[in-house]
């Protein structure tokens, strides 16, 4: 099912030409200097990073002693009723939680900065950097964990990486604190000034990834028209061989291997809807949902898929947006997100932000048991998936960084086991899991971030020793 | 003299390349011994002959070992074996030998051309000498061109997104956005256009096949077409306080788009309004106040269609948030100009705790305060549909594309065989065979089959538009070449049509290189003058114009809202516009190149007048205007000093550095690593605030960064009466500007009356620099060392006409470099390390 890219294989190269490696769209997303002979070796684990924003009931004072995110003990044996974790009971497995990490770079630096922690957090999530505070062109944080990581694997798929996210964003313009809306657009950064677009609308998602049209009908259409005009291509080609120069002849033979990358690809995806497996999302969403839920689960849905067929395998999704004051009816909680997350410290309050959180967390078993019942090899996708999801803040009230809700779920090609609550010594970076995450996904890296070690994801802790 | 019957027969002029009879060929004669014994003489001589006779400083008559002697006197101190500064040795340079590195020379030439060489500081010989020595490598170099003539190669180039905008216009009368479907493209060298830059992957070819049928379905229609959403955003940073360009009259803010509707059927509109981070409408104090909703006005093409109510309660935590849909409009298929836009119902003087502020949404929180009048403000607009389809009306797509239509099953084929020719014929550029006719009528067949005869014809149309011969510019070898050889008169015509109008030939130059006589000078001559006098000439201006000023870089500064509370989008889309026009007149007017820096014109808005202090123009229309004392040309024009500015300071690093690389063509080497960024300077020290200057001067008193910096900075510093956004200003930080300063030879600079005239003193380096990018954007490819003859050869023709756009144009379509072609490299392939099935 692995669909390779032929450059990496194969390349014609023009001597004594000085050939810029120019890579368009998304293959731009990765620099020149990758080197490709390391990344074709490396594993085809599916990484999908997912943040909520506005931290956690569960990261107050009083969240912490009721166990509101994090389960009292550590270890393997650990109890999610009482908490938001409750709706993950039934893929307990799969999941690994490591709470007490801190966020401290998402805290304000300087007294300007003092406030703005809603316009500068997502930008810290995954970058574990301190972003710049301007409201220009002239932003900076860091590369993310999803891009670095793409960088290195990204080129064995069709599609390198891709970016969603829930709400609308402006690319442009100033947010408040004197921070651009890109911090609080994005949680994806190239490199460090590079922050990249996300996609909100499931059909442009989706188009990108399977092709065109509303109808299984539509789409077959579709591929039949590109498959006759590919046919039609190397006769095409064939014919204007004949009258140039050896070397145009040579750029007709790359581009001509990428007419075979596409039947390649074409054949792909009927073999996969072959197997059964498209049934699950007949149609093409038309645009973005009403509703929240239906907007997540499409998501998720897409990004399940994309794994499934290995079109890609880095997601980074953004599920919501930093004063978001949506309300999210099924909770029963009439107070906006961003409103609800100011709870002033009121037991009450902290209680139904609770339900706010617990209700994003019931969107999470549906893409991990759509993985789990994604078969490939002896396993599951799920099995060679690592997620993600956590949030850049910790108790919102105050809006400060420590405590963050953080879990990853998925078994990184068996690297990850699960099954696991983990609690951080006080003042761990959240970074250190990171390190961890990418020791897991098959790279060596050092540190990263404000990273000060690595933090194992698979050490089963003392309870007792933990839970003082 | 092999070279000269071989072009002769050829029928090629050899033109420009000077072989003058004043190049006197007797000094290059001189034998290697008497050489060396020359340059050990002049070594010791105290007086170098060129400076000690009157002015003839072009004179070409310095003999070769007195250029030797120059250049080991004065460069070679530190342009040695063991300095190289610039990475560049002269310890051994023999200007004997000069032809045998060209690439060195011509380095040599452009310093000495900018007069950067020998750098301010060091000794230098007197300007006769400096002007004799450049002469005289010219010559030598325009010599050696002479009897090695070398045309140059390029891989083949594929369209870039604005050429396949253009083709796709002039093919199917349609306008589409190709943003969503194909690459950006790179830019190399200052252009998206250098065939070496436009590489190949399987994101481009699945690019090029979803924009075929995309394209082909919006040209032809599509009755089966299903519901999709597309969205149009209102930047945040745009002002919705005022009057939007193609809205009804009277309105305000909102958004004017054309959509291509696919079908006949019912569309929905839905609007979002901006919002505070609080959850409230942006903007409802105001209306609260006036005590009436504020009312949307949804138009298609100028006629109301519908008109929503924009209440102040308007909440997060309500069902609807901010969204406000509208009921279904039937809309008949093709393009339509869809206007959302406010109905004013609060008008009349106000008067503001803080004003102007043109940035409106910069702080949300203003929306929902006293003291500033904010109104609502349109986020984006949603096109929903088709909910129906009813079938597909008359478009101007469809009256190109269906010029004959079957009444009969039997007139069905010769229709369609006929119609798809003619597409084939422009979209191909060049003849159609029956192998490739073969081809279009089987997709025609295939979509005949799925569907009727319009299916068929749409499928040959994807066909069309997914076939090589569509989207690479492929040229033909003759077999067996060996050495130059004239491109195909039908290249040729596809060359001319991109370099001078951006798209496809017309039928006129298809016809002219049929018949074979584009080769022709006297043809050619015609060609190229008919083509400049066409309208579509634009694209001079709108294409190679704004990118040799990098005007796309504009739209990376987005200026301080706090500091700048002037600026709004709206400016920068005006100061983009303003730049387009000027260059557009250039072109159309036929001016000399020397107007970008002198010229007392410009093309303004009311909101651009108002920014630059130019009084009574008003509305959005564009027009010229005379311009103030103090601003003259490019150097003075918004988009140019805002683009070298940073977010909260003007840069006189980035607008010297602007400077160098477009006007003298020699850009500045890239800082060493490690250097702290002038933020990392103290903004103020013993409690004074210090002004962008003398941070600067603090910041560069590293001896390393002087060296530099002290050539860049000057050039930049006399452009400080002008802010971020270009706007005239007497002081900066509370500081006095100061914006005199040195040039790098000595000249004074003061402010940008003085940097003009100054840059008007090296208008060979300008001029080199505006004909080199002119050739790499009209060849697609690098100019080389062995180019520069040519760009010098066109500048001295064009020196006769007074340097008129036409001159610099014509002598590029009629030199070797755009008429021929020759052998590329031999390609070899590699196996990659780690290869895998």
């Amino acid at each position: 099912m692995l669909i390779t890219k032929r450059h990496l294989s194969r390349r014609t190269v023009l001597k004594g030409l000085g050939v810029t490696a120019a890579l368009p769209f998304l293959d731009a997303m990765v620099p020149a200097s990758t080197a490709w002979a390391k990344t074709a070796a490396a594993s085809k684990v599916r990484l999908a990073a997912l943040e909520m924003v506005h931290g956690s009931a569960g990261s107050t004072a009083y969240g912490i002693k009721t166990n509101l995110w994090s389960p009292a003990a550590t270890g393997r044996d650990f109890d999610l009723s009482p908490g938001s974790l409750a709706p993950l009971e039934g893929v307990k497995q799969h999941i690994t939680i490591v709470s007490n990490t801190d966020l401290r770079q998402a805290e304000a630096f300087t007294t300007p900065e003092i406030g703005g922690d809603h316009f500068r957090a997502s930008a810290v999530f995954l970058t574990q950097a301190h972003p710049k505070q301007t409201m220009g062109s002239d932003v900076r944080a860091g590369v993310s964990l999803d891009q670095l990581y793409a960088q290195r694997v990204g080129q064995d798929t069709p599609i390198p990486s891709m970016q969603l996210c829930i709400e609308p964003v402006d690319q442009a313009g100033g947010c408040e604190y004197n921070y651009s809306c890109v911090y609080t657009d994005s949680i994806s950064w190239a490199d460090a000034e590079t922050p990249l677009p996300m996609i909100r609308d499931p059909r442009t998602v989706f188009d990108q990834l399977f092709g065109v049209g509303a109808t299984k009908e539509e789409r077959a259409q579709r591929r039949r028209e590109d498959k006759s005009i590919l046919d039609g291509l190397t006769d095409s080609v064939t014919r204007l061989k004949a009258r140039i120069g050896a070397a145009d002849r040579a750029r007709l033979d790359d581009y001509l291997e990428d007419v075979r990358e596409i039947e390649r690809r074409i054949q792909k995806v009927e073999a996969f809807n072959s197997s059964g497996q498209e049934r699950e999302l007949p149609g093409a969403p038309v645009g973005v949902p009403d509703s929240y839920d239906e907007h997540v689960r499409l998501m998720f849905d897409l990004q399940a898929l994309a794994f499934g067929s290995d079109i890609t395998r880095v997601f980074a999704f953004k599920m919501s947006r930093d004063v978001s004051g949506r309300v999210f009816p099924s909770t029963g909680v009439t107070t906006g997100f961003h409103n609800a997350s100011h709870h002033n410290a009121r037991e009450d309050r902290i209680r139904d932000f609770a339900k706010i959180n617990q209700y994003h967390v019931s969107l999470l078993p549906h893409f991990i048991e759509k993985l789990a019942s994604m078969k490939e090899g002896d396993g599951t996708v799920l099995d060679n998936t690592l997620i993600i999801y956590g949030s850049p803040m910790g108790d919102p009230n105050v809006h400060n960084h420590r405590r963050c809700p953080l879990l990853f779920a998925g078994h990184a090609g068996g690297a990850l086991k699960g099954g696991l609550h983990i609690k951080a010594a006080d003042g761990t970076p959240m970074a250190n899991t990171f390190v961890d995450v990418l020791h897991k996904l098959g790279q060596d890296d050092a540190s990263f971030g404000d990273s000060s070690g690595r933090l194992d994801l698979n050490a089963v802790q003392d309870t007792t020793a933990a839970a003082d | 003299m092999k070279h000269v019957v071989f072009l002769a027969s050829a029928g090629v002029a050899l033109l420009g390349i000077g072989l003058s009879a004043r190049n006197p060929l007797s000094q290059t004669a001189m034998p290697a011994p008497l050489a060396q014994a020359a340059r050990t003489a002049f070594t010791q001589a105290p007086a170098p002959r060129a400076a000690a006779r009157p002015a003839q400083p072009s004179s070409p008559t310095m003999v070769a070992a007195e250029q030797t002697r120059l250049v080991t006197t004065y460069c070679a101190t530190c342009h040695s074996e063991r300095g190289k500064a610039g990475g560049l040795s002269l310890a051994n340079f023999d200007a004997m030998h000069a032809q045998e590195q060209r690439t060195v020379v011509e380095k040599m030439i452009r310093k000495l051309r900018a007069g950067m060489m020998p750098p301010p500081g060091a000794k230098r010989p007197e300007p006769e000498a400096i002007a004799g020595l450049t002469a005289a490598l010219e010559t030598r170099m325009d010599e050696f061109a002479a009897s090695n003539p070398n045309p140059g190669w390029r891989p083949f180039q594929r369209l870039t997104r604005a050429e396949y905008t253009a083709a796709v216009r002039d093919l199917l009368d349609l306008d589409v956005d190709v943003t969503p479907y194909l690459p950006a493209d790179t830019q190399a060298h200052g252009f998206d256009n250098i065939a070496e830059a436009q590489s190949f992957s399987p994101t481009l070819l699945d690019g090029y096949l979803r924009a075929a049928s995309q394209v082909s379905r919006l040209a032809i229609g599509d009755r089966h077409a299903s519901p999709t959403n597309a969205t149009y955003r209102v930047l945040q940073t745009e002002s919705q306080m005022g009057y939007v360009e193609g809205a009804p009259f009277g309105s305000r803010g909102g958004l004017v788009v054309t959509h291509n509707f696919p079908a006949d059927g019912d569309y929905v509109f839905k609007a979002m309004l901006q919002h505070t981070i609080s959850g409230e409408l942006f903007g409802n104090t105001s209306i609260a106040t006036a005590g009436s909703d504020e009312l949307l006005e949804i138009s298609l093409d100028g006629e109301r269609a519908t008109v929503l109510e924009v209440p102040a309660t308007m909440s997060d935590a309500t069902e609807q948030g901010f969204v406000i849909e509208a009921p279904a409009v039937h809309i008949t298929a093709g393009p339509h100009k869809i206007a959302a836009a406010f109905v004013p119902r609060f008008v009349g003087p106000v008067d503001d705790l803080m004003a102007p502020i043109d940035h409106t949404l910069v702080d949300l929180r203003i929306g929902t305060g006293f003291g500033v009048t904010a109104l609502p403000h349109l986020q984006d607009v949603v096109i929903e549909g088709p909910m129906t389809t009813t079938g597909v009306s008359d478009t101007p797509s469809r009256r190109r594309v269906f010029q004959c239509r079957p009444t009969a099953p039997g007139e069905e084929m010769p229709c369609a065989t006929e119609t798809i020719r003619r597409l084939a014929l422009q979209a191909y550029r060049g003849p159609v065979g029956q192998a490739d006719m073969a081809d279009l009528m089987k997709f025609y067949e295939q979509g005949r089959k799925d569907g009727d005869f319009e299916s068929g014809i749409r499928m040959a149309v994807q066909g069309i538009l997914a076939n090589p011969r569509f989207l690479f510019r492929v040229e033909s070898a003759p077999a067996n070449a060996t050495g130059p050889y004239r491109i195909a008169d039908i290249e040729l015509a596809s060359r001319l049509s991109f370099f001078i109008w951006g798209t496809v030939p017309d039928a006129e130059l298809v016809k002219a290189a049929t018949s074979g006589t584009l080769q022709n000078t006297a043809t050619l001559e015609k060609q190229v003058a008919r083509m400049l006098a066409d309208p579509r000439a634009e694209a001079l201006a709108m294409r190679f114009g704004a990118q040799w000023l990098r005007l796309q870089d504009v739209d990376k500064v987005r200026p301080d809202g706090v500091l700048y509370p002037q600026w709004d989008q709206s400016l920068t889309e005006s100061m983009k516009r303003e730049t387009e026009l000027f260059l557009a007149s250039l072109v159309r007017e036929d001016r000399s190149v020397l107007d970008l820096l002198n010229a007392d014109y410009t093309y303004v808005d009311e909101r651009l007048g108002r920014h630059y202090g130019i009084p009574n123009v008003q509305g959005t229309a564009f027009r010229r205007v005379a311009l103030p004392e103090g601003r003259r040309g490019v150097l003075t024009q918004g988009s140019v000093l805002m683009m070298t500015s940073v977010a909260d300071r003007t840069s006189p690093v980035q607008r010297g550095k602007w400077i160098m690389q477009v006007m003298l063509g020699s850009p500045p080497p890239p800082p060493p690593p490690n250097v702290p960024t002038l933020d990392a300077t103290a903004a103020a020290q013993d409690g004074k605030v210090l002004s962008v200057r003398e941070r600067m001067e603090q910041h560069r008193s590293n001896p390393a960064c002087m060296s530099c910096h002290r050539v860049i900075d000057p050039l930049g510093l006399a452009l400080e009466h002008f802010d971020v956004t270009g706007q005239y200003r007497i002081k900066d930080n509370g500081v006095p500007v100061d914006a005199n300063g040195e040039m790098y030879d000595g000249t004074a600079l003061n402010g940008a009356d003085g940097l003009r005239r100054a840059l008007l003193g090296k208008k060979d380096a300008m001029l080199n620099s505006f004909t080199e990018s002119l050739m790499t954007y009209a060849l697609g490819r690098r100019v080389e060392s062995f180019d520069m003859p040519t760009v010098r050869a066109i500048n001295r023709d064009a020196a006769k006409h007074d340097y008129k756009i036409s001159s610099l144009v014509m002598g590029i379509a009629k030199s070797q470099a755009f008429r021929m072609s020759m052998p590329g490299p031999t390609p070899a392939t590699t196996e990659a390390a780690g290869a895998r099935q």
